[in-house]
């Protein structure tokens, strides 16, 4: 092959405009400044092609036309020849530095303006210390930290201490995070498993001393699971001791006499499986509560300390996520919102009723809700839930009848008795002397859900009933724990009435009592009756009635509003009485001469008792030294007329006054010495003689007086 | 560790508010409890 002749300059300019274009072409997509490259070899074997050259002289011919061509540049990589250009022509490499940054002008100004105060941009206080406030943290965590002692399993109670040098050290996990807890209990199970594996020489620690320094000691107090290799915790480097082979060979340990002995480390407390970990917790009483056992047969056992235990809990949440009204539990997110001008609608329906309703009336007539509503018993909750954190309105209901009273809503019973009287007058029932019945009746008047009782004279008089055990043991308790009163509504099937009852409960040092039944008592009875209350087909619902005999006409004792002043009027009825305590002119004459003290000094039980005595008991002194003697059933009834008070509450009275004395011959007659003073008021009274007790002026007709004569008229 | 009235109560208030209606509290302790059990024995699952 003949070598060619070399190649003309201007054959040299064609053959780079060629390759040129050759290579702008194949990177026709290229960004205008992007490099094309192409190498020696490929531009060779292309050229030598395209122009019949071969191939060393083709290469030489474009190596002399690229090398003075600016286009072009030359590379050489891995003894491979390229030449570069870009479709702009000489390719230029791009030159990425920012020295004209908006964020080095933000800082350093070119002409930063004039600063007065360094205070303004450097602030020369220290900035506020935020504290941490101390929060609730749960027992848990206090138990995995060591605050709290862990509570012990029952298997290792009796076991005393566990031998933890028997278990192995426990391998980090691969991403090098420490070891939970649940993992050297795993790991600690996993020793106690394979414990004569992994049993140490029983000589490793034989001569370890009682006493140790610091430094073993602090290591022994760890357990032993908790050491792990070397190389694994970087822990295990910082101890004083690396233990490099833990049980390899006895250590001599050398105490060092200046050092402080310490106290014998007690041993860590005893390895806990994890399943009991996870399924065994305490309640505040101590009483572990085992969640493997049947459901039923821990509410059976421990359901009150657990039903207390949640309701505790829940209350105490400070979210207050879930709230409760009684027994009721409901999302407070779920409580429907009552505004202000609800509750107004609400109060002035219950005072144009006249009297309390229940939240069931309350939805439907105000709010338009029925039962068939889905969200019913929602609104029901969400109504009593509302109701009961507004002072405008007390509950007076029983389970399961919520019954609201509004403000403004008149008193059931009327105001002749206060309150706070009538609390004191019935407080003997909640200082021991409740003699309505014993234990055993109690429970019977429960099941039979009736209760016969005698009126005495204040309870006729007053429309009030004790709030006996008695009475207590038919009616329902207090639905709510700080509910003061519930309003009941007594039916009366022989006159086809209904009366609403007011049931004060006890508070403190105050008894509790019924009242609202003064209408009733004066309209078909008569002081000494004998009544039967019953239980009703609703919780707030009973049956009050007496047994009808034939008419009876009597002089019996009433008591004048107007003049204060007790007196026999005769009356007709159609009740069975007790003979005892009827209080008739035949057989209590004197009752009348009792005095009609104001309701608060009649909560003076001893003062009471004495003028008691004094009026119902026989002079068996003299004029100068008056001595009475009386019996107890006159004293009863009598004590009765003024105040409210059980035979126990007499009988405890006369013990502790020191003015009665027991007859030595006759039980429950008792003579009465009254104290000496220079008030004519009653020896005057005391010569008052039956004829003149007889001729007493009858006191006005009652406001119920329908039904009885007046000998005035 | 359980403790009782703060573990899983949030899959109680879920369970409360799905119901849509108030619950006697016998009733919120036995659904507690069945939560509970159930937690507990997934964990040891």
């Amino acid at each position: 092959m003949t070598a060619a002749p070399p190649m003309e300059s201007t054959d040299q300019q064609a053959l780079a405009d060629e390759i040129f274009r050759l290579m702008v072409a194949q990177g026709g997509l290229f960004a205008v400044d992007a490099p094309i490259r192409q190498s020696l070899a490929h531009l060779t074997t292309f050229m030598a092609r395209r122009h019949q050259r071969d191939e060393p002289t083709m290469s030489a011919a474009i190596e002399a036309a690229l090398r003075d061509d600016q286009r072009f540049a030359r590379e050489q990589v891995d003894g491979q020849v390229h030449f570069v250009t870009s479709r702009q022509g000489r390719y230029v490499a791009r030159d990425d530095t920012d020295t004209h940054s908006f964020r080095q002008r933000l800082h350093d100004p070119e002409q930063p303006l004039p600063i007065d105060d360094i205070s303004v941009v450097v602030s020369t206080s220290r900035p506020a210390i935020t504290t941490v406030e101390p929060v609730f943290i749960s027992d848990y965590w206090q138990v995995q930290v060591g605050a709290l002692a862990a509570p012990e399993p029952e298997e290792y109670a009796s076991e005393g201490e566990q031998p933890v040098t028997e278990v192995e050290p426990v391998p980090l996990d691969p991403l090098g995070g420490a070891p939970t807890p649940s993992e050297f209990v795993l790991a600690e199970i996993e020793a106690e498993s394979a414990e004569p594996d992994v049993q140490p020489e029983p000589s490793a620690f034989a001569p370890e001393p009682e006493i140790l320094p610091a430094a073993e000691a602090l290591e022994q107090a760890e357990p032993s699971v908790l050491a792990p290799e070397p190389e694994e915790l970087p822990v295990a480097a910082e101890a004083p001791v690396a233990p490099e082979q833990p049980f390899e060979a006895p250590r001599p340990v050398v105490p060092e006499p200046p050092a402080q002995p310490l106290e014998p480390v007690p041993p860590p407390p005893p390895p806990r499986s994890a399943y009991e970990r996870s399924t065994v917790f305490t309640l505040a009483d101590g009483s572990a509560i085992d969640l493997r056992r049947p459901l039923d047969e821990l509410l059976a056992e421990h359901g009150p300390a657990l039903r207390q235990a949640l309701v505790e809990k829940i209350e105490q949440d400070p979210l207050g996520r879930i709230v409760s009204f009684g027994s009721r539990f409901f999302p407070e997110a779920n409580v429907i919102n009552l505004g202000k001008n609800d509750l107004r609608k609400i109060r002035e329906y219950i005072n144009e009723r006249g009297e309390p309703l229940l939240d069931s009336e309350l939805i439907a007539d105000i709010f338009y809700h029925n039962a068939r509503q889905s969200d019913y018993e929602g609104w029901l909750f969400s109504l009593n839930y509302r109701l009961y954190r507004e002072k405008d309105f007390e509950f007076v209901g029983v389970e399961g009848v919520n019954l609201w009273s509004a403000k403004g809503l008149p008193n059931i019973g009327g105001k002749r008795v206060k309150a706070a009287e009538m609390g004191q007058l019935t407080s003997y029932l909640v200082e021991g002397f409740d003699d309505s019945a014993e234990p055993d009746e109690l429970e019977l008047i429960d099941a039979e859900g009736s209760l016969t009782l005698t009126l005495p004279f204040f309870s006729w008089e007053y429309g009030v009933l004790p709030l006996t055990a008695s009475i207590q043991a038919l009616l329902p308790p207090p639905a709510l724990p700080d509910q003061r009163s519930a309003v009941l509504r007594f039916d009366s099937l022989q006159h086809f009435s209904s009366t609403l009852v007011e049931v004060r409960y006890p508070t403190g040092n105050r008894g509790g009592w019924l009242q609202g039944l003064e209408e009733f008592f004066h309209e078909h009875l008569v002081p000494g009756a004998v009544i039967t209350l019953s239980r009703g087909t609703e919780p707030n619902l009973f049956v009050i009635g007496y047994d009808e005999l034939e008419e009876h006409e009597e002089r019996i004792l009433t008591l004048d509003e107007k003049k204060n002043k007790l007196g026999f009027t005769n009356f007709t009825y159609y009740a069975a009485v007790d003979a005892g305590l009827l209080p008739n002119q035949t057989r209590f004459p004197r009752l009348n001469r009792l005095k009609s003290f104001p309701m608060g000094e009649r909560r003076k039980a001893e003062m009471v008792l004495e003028h008691v005595a004094e009026v119902m008991g026989e002079q068996v002194g003299s004029r100068e030294a008056p001595r009475y003697a009386v019996k107890l059933d006159d004293l009863f009834v009598a004590f009765n007329v003024l105040r409210p008070g059980s035979l126990a509450l007499i009988r405890h009275l006369i013990q502790q006054h020191e003015q009665f004395e027991p007859d030595a011959t006759t039980p429950d007659l008792f003579s009465f010495t009254p104290a000496l003073s220079g008030d004519d008021e009653d020896e005057e009274e005391e010569e008052l003689s039956l004829t003149d007790i007889m001729s007493d002026p009858e006191p006005t007709p009652r406001r119920y007086g329908g039904r009885y004569t007046d000998d005035d008229e | 560790m359980i403790s009782f009235g703060e573990t899983a109560t949030d899959k109680l208030l879920q369970w409360l508010r799905s119901s849509g209606e108030p619950k006697d509290i016998d009733e919120l302790l036995r659904q507690y409890l069945v939560i509970l059990s159930k937690l507990v024995m997934e964990d040891s699952e």
